[in-house]
């Protein structure tokens, strides 16, 4: 017995090690991490909400008309050619791309492009972009152009229209419920559209041998392993198992580029938008701007972005705008009060000035008496964020300021910032193509809600006259120097009203092991972002990534 | 046995009367969480979506605002016909395929692990009690503990990295290879086992020690009784004693414990399944929760609510054959 036992422990052995082979991985095609799943789902369907598809979806599989380049800020001619605007902006035409083809060898044209937006029109539902608040048609007027018709002058649409992923009417008129549909079986007319294998493990994207970008791709397909945990991605990257990734990685020089400085490679690129310390406006004591500025002058940038990000960033413009939003700086700033210069002197100026007197515990203290102090609300796990706060806490004190930081878990964070029940927080905002999105996030009253009440941007709740009507200004002008000097003004008013304060830029995450593929963007060559989590213009990368 | 049969009915509905409650619970406790699925998920995109979409997002996630005891009775009559509703966080899957998807993986890993663990620490637990100033005895009990009492994620990271990352002797992640497809095929199977060695062996090595000292405790007291005295002075072969005397005595309280861990086996190994990348229920409730999936996390909560219950129950009948007391 024992004897038989022995020799089947011997055989499994053998067996469990000749099996090791098989875990070797598969040199023709790209694995790639980008999203948090344990197991796939079959989902291929780009119109519906946010967060179902798989990631190839939207770019890779389905494209639009243009692709926004973040970093030479311009956009990409893709499935149209060109666009007008016509009619004092009332009337936006574009031509389409001929001979493109969907991948099963149908003809693509504008009235695939005309449907797409028609849809929405029909299924409110699918209307993510919401688009038919603004507009009227979108008709067809040939093969090659479409005219898209508005209610009202709004032209910061086009970066929405021109970004709407275009699906093939042959199909999706034949559904019948276009919101249950999950598109198990894709024909698009990007660069990957063959799904040549989908277990819940591992699925692989095959090239589209159709597609309209001649010689284009050079990768054969593309691999999709389940990642749980950045652990698991960093393992992964390390012993040549993944090949490009958009995750964080903490002291990655350490842990990932020295073991192979000359295969493992990361960009973080600054996006040009920054992390916020965002203030609520609507609180007695922070809706005085000299306040908001004084804790500004308090906060060691320097530190935070060293203790708190681990140097991987730079502390922030006064005007948010860094890298390649800089573009857009106005020419006077130069003359304006930067406020994101550590400066203790200064912020113990306006804090006194303000009326806040010390006590004798080394606290300032409000007028009625009561100590001035303030909780920080941070997304518990984002570590970073969270030591960020921490320090920010220790400058505070410094000045007076008794800080405290309070972790919360998203859902309910999420729903404190959007009732606008906090004092301080950590967090985001708005951002797009212009800075436009930005001081529209930050400053414009129609998007202020009481107290309460479920506000989805503008959390701090702060908004200006002045800057209401020239965001009206520039929904209406498709003139350059306009909008330049419209975001300069922008600026300007930023600057003076304080409504947040920038703590530093933010980072796009992605690294790439160049092993077995070349051709990753990287800061020699940055012909299009590095991180996958750049939709759609990871499309650049995997068009030129190539087999080693 | 009539009695037998009526101590089981009567646990039985005690069990549907739990059931019941644990069914509205299940129903009131997500809806008084804060936030909801829309907002989050927009503010997931920190700025990259327009707000206006948050609109959209709620017609497509069919989210009501009916009242709230007709959201319950549309719930009742889902879970009555085995609807459980659609994901949100996978929209627009059923519930019912994407608890699937995890279920099975769930139920061999974490229940295999549950099985081997519990048998051997019961075993080992047998014969050290038995052999109290053994060699093994001095040894196992302290060594065991220390590793059960190190943080589980610390050490299946260690074991990763060692047995998986620098040795190779395993692979770092995943049910089963990339080259493989699933299916009755003997790679498939080996693939999956193989896979499975290092996940279950962590969940194996952390638990094993509780099981053993547990048994091992109840048996000392247990061999103290006057019973086993008795039957030492009246010769009756050892083996027998400690099987079928003390043994069989001292598992019961040991097998309560198993019932409880067989049913909470279905809320997933939430830790092993997020280092090894391992597909299951615990991963799934953490994304449902994280996304505010009401309908995902209420069918999780429900099959751990019934395989809780369900594995209780076939320890209160299992107890009956074990324990004579219970049949009076």
């Amino acid at each position: 017995m024992k004897n038989f036992i022995s020799v089947c422990s011997i055989l499994a052995l053998i067996i469990f090690c000749s099996c090791e082979n098989e875990t070797g991985r598969d040199k023709e095609g790209l694995i790639i991490y980008q999203e948090n799943q344990i197991s796939w789902v079959r989902n291929f369907e780009p119109l519906n909400p946010v967060s179902v598809c798989r990631w190839p979806t939207r770019g890779a599989i389905y494209e639009p008309l243009f692709i926004y380049n973040p970093i030479k800020t311009d956009w990409t001619p893709w499935l149209a050619t060109d666009y007008k605007w016509q009619e004092n902006n009332k009337r936006l035409i574009f031509t389409i791309r001929s001979g493109v083809k969907w991948s099963d060898g149908k003809p693509f044209s504008a009235h695939d492009v005309a449907y797409t937006f028609n849809l929405s029109k029909e299924f409110p539902a699918l209307d993510t972009r919401n688009h038919w608040e603004y507009l009227k048609s979108v008709i067809a007027i040939s093969d090659t152009e479409i005219e898209v018709n508005f209610k009202r002058i709004y032209v910061p649409g086009f970066e929405s229209i021109a970004g709407t992923y275009i699906i093939p009417k042959h199909i999706w008129s034949n559904l019948k419920d276009p919101l249950k549909f999950n598109n198990p079986n894709p024909v698009g007319t990007g660069p990957f559209t063959e799904i040549l294998r989908f277990n819940s493990q591992v699925w692989e994207l095959g090239k589209n041998y159709n597609y309209w970008q001649p010689g284009k791709p050079h990768v054969e397909k593309l691999i999709f392993p389940t990642f749980s945990s950045n652990e698991q991605t960093t393992l992964a990257l390390l012993s040549g198992n993944l090949d490009w990734a958009g995750a964080f990685i903490p002291a990655i020089d350490r842990i990932y580029v020295e073991k192979d400085p000359e295969h493992h490679h990361y960009w973080f690129r600054n996006t040009g938008h920054s992390t916020f310390l965002l203030t609520n406006t609507k609180d007695p004591v922070l809706s005085d701007v000299n306040v908001r500025k004084a804790i500004s002058y308090a906060i060691d940038r320097e530190q935070v972005v060293r203790v708190g990000m681990y140097d991987y960033t730079i502390p922030a413009h006064v005007t948010s705008l860094s890298g390649p939003m800089a573009k857009w700086h106005s020419p006077e700033i130069k003359n304006k009060e930067n406020w994101t210069v550590f400066n203790l002197e200064k912020a113990n100026n306006l804090l006194d000035n303000a009326g806040f007197e010390w006590n004798n515990k080394e606290e300032r203290i409000k007028p009625g008496g009561s100590p001035l102090e303030f909780d920080i609300i941070v997304v518990s796990g984002w570590s970073d964020w969270v030591r960020s706060a921490q320090v920010i806490t220790q400058n505070l004190k410094k000045v007076g300021i008794k800080a405290k930081v309070r972790t919360y878990d998203f859902g309910a964070w999420i729903a404190r910032m959007q009732q606008g029940d906090f004092e301080m927080a950590i967090g985001w905002a708005d951002k797009g193509a212009t800075p436009y999105n930005f001081f529209k996030s930050m400053m414009f009253s129609g998007y202020v809600k009481p107290i309460g009440e479920t506000a989805d941007l503008n959390w701090h709740r702060f908004g200006l006259e002045e800057v209401d009507l020239l965001i009206k200004e520039f929904e209406q002008t498709s003139d350059e120097e306009r909008i330049k000097n419209i975001i300069s003004k922008l600026q300007h008013l930023f600057i003076e009203n304080a409504p947040g304060i920038p703590l530093f830029s933010e980072l796009s995450w992605a690294e790439y092991n160049s092993k077995y593929f070349t051709g990753f963007p990287n800061e020699q060559n940055p012909y299009g972002p590095l991180s996958p989590n750049e939709q759609p213009s990871f499309i650049f990368t995997l068009l030129n990534v190539k087999k080693r | 046995m009539n009695k037998s049969l009526i101590y089981i009915a009567r646990r039985l509905s005690f069990y549907l009367i739990a059931a019941f409650a644990a069914l509205t619970l299940n129903f009131i406790i997500p809806r008084l969480m804060p936030g909801d699925p829309a907002s989050i998920i927009f503010a997931r995109f920190k700025g990259k979506l327009n707000p206006e979409a948050i609109n959209a997002m709620r017609q497509s996630f069919g989210l009501t605002n009916d009242p709230i005891l007709i959201q319950y009775w549309s719930y009742l009559k889902g879970i009555f016909r085995g609807d459980l509703g659609t994901s949100i966080a996978y929209f627009p899957e059923p519930v019912s395929e994407i608890i699937g998807s995890g279920l099975l993986w769930t139920i061999f890993l974490a229940g295999l692990s549950l099985v081997i663990a519990f048998s051997i620490g019961t075993t080992l637990g047998i014969f050290i009690a038995w052999n109290r100033t053994g060699k093994l005895d001095t040894f196992l009990p302290p060594t065991l503990a220390f590793f059960g009492a190190l943080p589980y994620f610390w050490l299946a990271m260690v074991f990763l990295y060692v047995f998986g990352f620098s040795m190779n002797w395993f692979p770092i992640g995943r049910a089963f290879g990339n080259q493989v497809s699933p299916g009755l095929n003997f790679a498939f199977l080996f693939s999956v086992l193989y896979h499975a060695i290092l996940p279950a062996f962590t969940l194996i090595f952390v638990s094993i020690g509780g099981w053993m000292l547990s048994m091992r405790n109840t048996m000392i007291s247990t061999l103290g009784a006057d019973y086993i005295t008795f039957a030492n002075a009246k010769g009756i072969p050892s083996k027998l004693i400690m099987l079928r005397y003390a043994a069989r005595n001292a598992i019961l309280p040991n097998l309560t414990g198993f019932g409880m861990a067989l049913g909470f086996v279905l809320s997933g190994a939430l830790l092993t399944e997020m280092i090894f990348s391992y597909p299951g229920q615990g991963f799934l409730l953490l994304q449902a929760v994280q996304s505010q999936d009401f309908p995902l996390m209420q069918g999780i909560f429900m099959t751990i609510t019934f395989a809780v219950l369900g594995a209780n129950w076939l320890v209160d009948i299992a107890i009956l054959f074990f324990d004579p007391r219970t049949r009076k």
